[in-house]
Formats: structure tokens, sequence, C-alpha cells
């Protein structure tokens, strides 16, 4: 419990930051979520299955994407809990397997960090393939070659504007393509 | 693509947020839902003498019962919107509210001479009641889907019922200005059903519709 109150205390400055828009302050917060995710999906579904590191990418977008979702007089954990085991439980009812998935405290989420990225299957890498050409370049730059939007966009001749609309849209998309094609 | 990747896209992506997203998107769905079934009722089935019917002490009453169980709706919807909210009171309210008016529905009976009971309780109108309340709701239900699609909704069922019930009870509220019945015993037991139908639609579509 006092573990949870410590995580929680290190997490939410992150996510306020965060919907202030500091891209740095959310760079974090995705980071050590994605490690606390990690372990998690791991517990559950095993930690060989390369199915985790692909569940741990579609939750970190939804994340990102349903960050409107999260109300600022709440706190954190529970919230990212809860968007973790629905993302965990979709998975499973997609692949027919029975569906067990305790309703814990939070703190299960937020038990051990794990770094290791381990295999993907690459969900996310496939339906990248089939965006648009030029909101498939505007994303390669910035993942591929480390670009800021601005960079990528300046390369591109576009306005920064508009290369952050086109990633927002892409992201959105990618969300989209997600859960449709696993109906 | 690598996780690590992923998290400098995202990173990309960041912007400010409004605050209070989840109750403009919801209250938006209501009112636009609600418009919508206002015109059904003003067009089709054609209001009621408002001005006569805003003396009667029986007017409110049907108005207050769904009026507030179309509060409490919109209150646990919204509670359900937010991944890891507690859903609190609301739906106790609910029931508390229902509980209340068919205490007073069935007041009203006992208080009648047994051989006026029947009338009483199914008035003129009984069999299109509920069916209408469960049609008048769907506008407004397919506006709260499609509000909270965009939301995180994670109890889909639950979710999907609340979001029929708060239909249903604003769909009722509004089947109010056309409906002239005045018995407490008629709206505890009509208007109750169209809005559990409409509850029920809500339990059994929203898993699949709320889906994200």
């Amino acid at each position: 419990m006092l573990q949870q109150e410590e995580t929680e205390e290190r997490l939410r400055p992150l996510m306020m930051r965060s919907l202030e828009g500091d891209s740095a302050a959310h760079r974090q917060l995705l980071g050590t979520l994605g490690r606390y995710l990690r372990g998690y999906f791991a517990r559950r579904i095993g930690s060989a299955s390369a199915e985790v590191e692909d569940l741990v990418q579609e939750t970190l977008l939804a994340v990102h994407l349903k960050r409107d979702s999260y109300d600022r007089s709440l706190p954190f954990t529970p919230w990212a809990y809860a968007l973790a085991r629905y993302k965990l439980i979709d998975h499973l009812r997609r692949r027919h397997r029975s569906i067990q998935v305790p309703l814990e405290d939070a703190g299960a989420l937020f038990a051990a960090e794990d770094a290791e990225e381990v295999a993907v299957r690459n969900d996310l890498e496939r339906l990248l393939q089939r965006l648009p050409d030029r909101q498939r370049t505007l994303i390669e730059d910035v993942k591929l070659r480390g670009l800021s939007v601005e960079e990528a966009a300046r390369k591109r001749g576009v306005s920064a504007v508009s290369a952050r609309v086109m990633l927002h849209r892409s992201l959105k998309w990618l969300n989209q393509a997600l859960r449709d094609e696993n109906g | 693509m690598r996780t690590a990747d992923l998290i400098e896209l995202l990173a990309g992506d960041a912007r400010a947020i409004r605050r209070g997203v989840v109750t403009r998107k919801l209250l938006t769905a209501l009112i636009a839902g609600g418009l919508v079934t206002f015109a059904i009722v003003a067009l089709w089935l054609r209001c009621q003498p408002l001005l006569a019917a805003a003396q009667q002490p029986w007017f409110w009453m049907k108005a207050g019962y769904t009026g507030l169980l179309t509060l409490a709706g919109a209150i646990s919807v919204r509670r359900l919107s937010i991944p890891g909210a507690r859903l609190r009171a609301a739906p106790l309210a609910a029931a508390l509210i229902i509980l209340a008016m068919l205490a007073l529905g069935a007041g009203q009976i006992l208080a009648t001479a047994p051989q006026a009971r029947l009338a009483l309780w199914l008035g003129q109108t009984w069999k299109i009641c509920s069916p209408l309340i469960l049609l008048l709701a769907l506008p407004i239900y397919a506006c709260l889907i499609a509000a909270l699609r965009a939301l995180a909704p994670t109890r889909l069922t639950l979710t999907g019922a609340a979001a029929g019930f708060a239909a249903g009870a604003l769909a009722a509220t509004l089947y109010g200005l056309h409906c002239p019945e005045q018995a407490a015993a008629f709206a505890a037991t009509w208007y109750t059903l169209g809005i559990a139908a409409a509850t029920a639609l809500g339990a059994v579509t929203g898993r699949r519709l709320l889906r994200w």
C-alpha cells in the first residue's frame, strides 16, 4: 500500500505536466508506465509471449490518446490500471481464451518494473505500412531518424502545425486499426 | 517498432489537454439527442396544452420522477467514462427514487375504490407508453454511444446499461410533454418499464458498440 502511494506521488505530477503539453514529462511518464505494463502483462500472459510487447505498445498508445478521460481531481494509478486491465481483457477475449483477470488494487500494475524490451510481434509496424506515404515518412523520420516533429516537418517541406496534425491523425488511425483488425 | 520509438512518437504528439472533456462530451450528446427526441415529440406526437398542464401537480410529479432519474443516470455514465473511477452513489439514488415512485403508485392504488383501480393503473395509453419511451430513447442513446466511443469506458456492459438508462429517463421526461396521463401508479409502472427496456437494450448492445 505504501509502495503504491509512493508510485502515485511519483507519477501523478508527471501526468499533470503531460496534460499541460510538457513533452519531456510525457516521455518520462510513458517510459515508466511501459516498464510497469511489461511486468504486469508478462505476469498475466507469460513472459515468453511475443504478445507482451505488442500489448505494452497498444496500451501506451491508448494511454496517450485517451488522456482526456483522466479526471485531474482523481488519483492517477487507478486510471492507468483500469486502462491496462481493459486492454488485457480485450486481448484475451480476442484470442478466445478464458477470461479470468481478477479485479485487483491498482498496485497489481505497479508491482514491478521490467525494463527489458522483449521481441515484438509487431502489429504496429505492419499497420504503419498501410498509412499513406506522407504520413508514413513523417512517422519514420521521427521514429527512426530521431528528428523532432519540427525538424521532420522542415525536411518534408510542410508546416510544423500540419505535421503535428498529421502525426496525431496517424496515431488515432493506428489505434483504430488495431481495434478493428482484432475485432 | 521498438517501444522506445513509439514513446518518441507519442512524445512528439504531446499537447495540452483541456479540462472537463468527459463532462462536455457527454452533456453535448445528451443535449443533441434530447433535441432530436424533443422534435419527434413536438412534431409527431404533439405536446399537450402545456400552460394548463404546468398548473397541475401530476405534471411535475412525472417530470420530477424522470428528471431525477435522468440526473442519476447521467452521473453514472460520467463516472463509468473515467477509467478507475468508483461508481459511488448515483445508481443507489436511482434505485431509491424508483422505489419511492413505486410506493407512491401502490399507495394511490390502495386509496382507490377497488372497481376503479384497473382504469387508474392502465389509463388510456398503457399499451403505447413503454414502447414509445423506448423508441424516443434511441436518438439519445445513439448520441451517448458516439460520445462514449471517443472516451474510455472499461466496463462495457455496465456503461451501456447506464447510457440506456439515462437515455430512457430523458426520453420519458420529454414524452411527459405529450402524455396526458395523470396517475402516479401509471407513471410508476409504464414509464419505469420504458426506461427499463432502454436500460436492457443498452446492456445488451453496449458490450459490442463501446469497444475502443
